[in-house]
C-alpha cells in the first residue's frame, strides 16, 4: 500500500472514531494453539462508549465479562467478582486502552508501534507491533481488519509463540445509546 | 476400614481422563489461591505416548503459563513473570503431573464391595487411587499420614471429567475445572 493510502485509511479510521460515541457488537473468538486439534471457540457481546468504557463479555460457552472503566478492570466469572487497579500494572493498563483503541481501530500512535499497511480485497490490513518490550513479551502484533469505511471488521492478536486469538465481529451498531446499566460493574 | 488386601498386587492402573491424543481437552478454569481468585482456560493436550502439553490462558487468550510433560521430564515453554516463581511452579508441576498421569503400577491394591483403592508412587510421593465402580474417582496424595491434595473427578462420560477439583489441604488452594 502506498504512503498516500496508507495516510488516507488512518485519517478515515480516526474521522470515524471521533464520530463514534458508542459501538455495540457481537464477536465469535478462535484460540489458536498449534498444538491443538481444533481452534478454542467462544462467542459474546461488546459494548463501547467513548472515551474509553467497553465492556466484553463472553456468552458461550461460558459467562465471563470484563469491564474496562476509571482505569480499573472489572471481572464477573459466571458470578465471581473481581477487581484490578490497571494504575499499579503497566502491562493491563496497556492491554485496557488498547482493547478500547482497537474496537474504534484508533491504534495509529507512532510512538507505541510499529505499522505495516496491505491492501485487501474489501478493506485494508494493518499490522501494529508493539514497540514496548515489556509489552511485546505478551503481544508480538495485533492485525487489524478494516472495512471501506475505516470499521474494525476482525482483529488477531499475535503471540510471541505465533499461536493468536482471532476476534471477528458482527452485527455493529453505532452511535445508539447504551443503558449505564451495561456499564456498572 | 473394611476394604481387604487384594492377592493381585503390583497390578497396572490407567487414568482414562486425558488419555485420548485425538481429543483437545479443554475446561474453564476458576483458581482461588490464598484469598485471591482468578479464572482462566485451562489446556490439556496428550501429543503422543510420551508427552503432554498444559497451557492456561486469560479468557481472551493470553498464554499465563505453558508446560511440557514428557515422561519424567518437565519443560516451562512460557510463563508470564508475575508468576514464575520456583515454588509455585514446583506445585504446578506436581498438580498436573498426577492429574495427567496415564498409566501407573499399584504397590498396593485395596477392595471393598465395588471400590477400589491403589496405592501408586508418583516422583516419590504416595498417591492413592480411588475407583468407583470401576470409574476412577478420586486421586489423593499423601504426607506425614495427612492428606495434602484431593483431585476429584465427577460427571464423567465417556471418559471424560467434565468437572474436575483440585483442593490443596495444607495450603490454600483450590482449582476448579468445567469442562467447555
Amino acid at each position: 500500500m502506498s504512503l498516500e493510502e496508507a495516510t488516507v485509511l488512518r485519517n478515515k479510521v480516526k474521522t470515524k472514531a471521533a464520530t463514534t460515541k458508542t459501538i455495540t457488537s457481537d464477536f465469535v473468538q478462535y484460540k489458536h494453539l498449534d498444538f491443538l486439534s481444533n481452534d478454542i471457540e467462544s462467542s459474546g457481546k461488546l459494548a463501547f462508549k467513548a472515551p474509553n468504557k467497553v465492556k466484553w463479555e463472553y456468552i458461550s460457552p461460558f459467562a465471563y465479562s470484563i469491564l474496562f472503566k476509571d482505569d480499573k478492570l472489572f471481572i464477573d466469572d459466571g458470578g465471581n467478582k473481581s477487581n484490578m487497579d490497571l494504575g499499579s500494572n503497566k502491562v493491563f493498563k496497556q492491554l485496557s486502552q488498547l482493547i478500547a483503541a482497537s474496537i474504534s481501530g484508533d491504534m495509529f500512535i507512532a510512538e507505541e508501534f510499529n505499522m505495516e499497511y496491505f491492501k485487501e480485497n474489501d478493506g485494508y490490513l494493518v499490522h501494529f507491533s508493539p514497540k514496548d518490550a515489556q509489552f511485546s513479551e505478551f503481544i508480538k502484533a495485533f492485525h487489524i481488519t478494516f472495512s471501506q469505511q475505516g470499521e474494525v471488521m476482525e482483529v488477531k492478536m499475535i503471540e510471541p509463540s505465533d499461536d493468536y486469538t482471532h476476534i471477528i465481529f458482527s452485527n455493529r451498531i453505532e452511535n445508539q445509546s447504551i443503558p449505564d446499566a451495561v456499564f456498572a460493574q | 476400614m473394611g476394604y481387604a488386601e487384594s492377592p493381585s498386587n503390583k497390578s497396572s492402573i490407567i487414568n482414562p481422563y486425558f488419555s485420548d491424543a485425538s481429543r483437545d481437552y479443554v475446561y474453564k478454569a476458576y483458581i482461588s489461591a490464598f484469598s485471591n481468585y482468578f479464572g482462566g482456560i485451562l489446556v490439556v493436550k496428550k501429543i503422543n505416548e510420551q508427552e503432554h502439553r498444559v497451557v492456561f490462558t486469560t479468557e481472551m487468550g493470553n498464554t499465563i503459563f505453558d508446560f511440557s510433560f514428557r515422561d519424567s521430564d518437565f519443560t516451562v515453554n512460557r510463563i508470564i513473570d508475575q508468576l514464575d516463581k520456583q515454588l509455585l511452579i514446583n506445585v504446578l508441576e506436581k498438580d498436573f503431573r498426577a492429574l495427567i498421569k496415564e498409566r501407573l503400577l499399584a504397590e498396593d491394591v485395596y477392595n471393598k464391595v465395588n471400590d477400589e483403592i491403589a496405592k501408586v508412587q508418583i516422583d516419590k510421593k504416595p498417591y492413592f487411587y480411588t475407583f468407583e465402580n470401576s470409574r476412577l474417582t478420586t486421586i489423593t496424595r499423601i504426607g506425614n499420614q495427612k492428606e495434602k491434595v484431593v483431585f476429584e473427578f465427577s460427571e464423567i462420560n465417556d471418559d471424560l471429567a467434565e468437572k474436575i477439583t483440585i483442593i490443596h489441604k495444607n495450603i490454600n488452594l483450590k482449582i476448579e475445572l468445567t469442562s467447555i
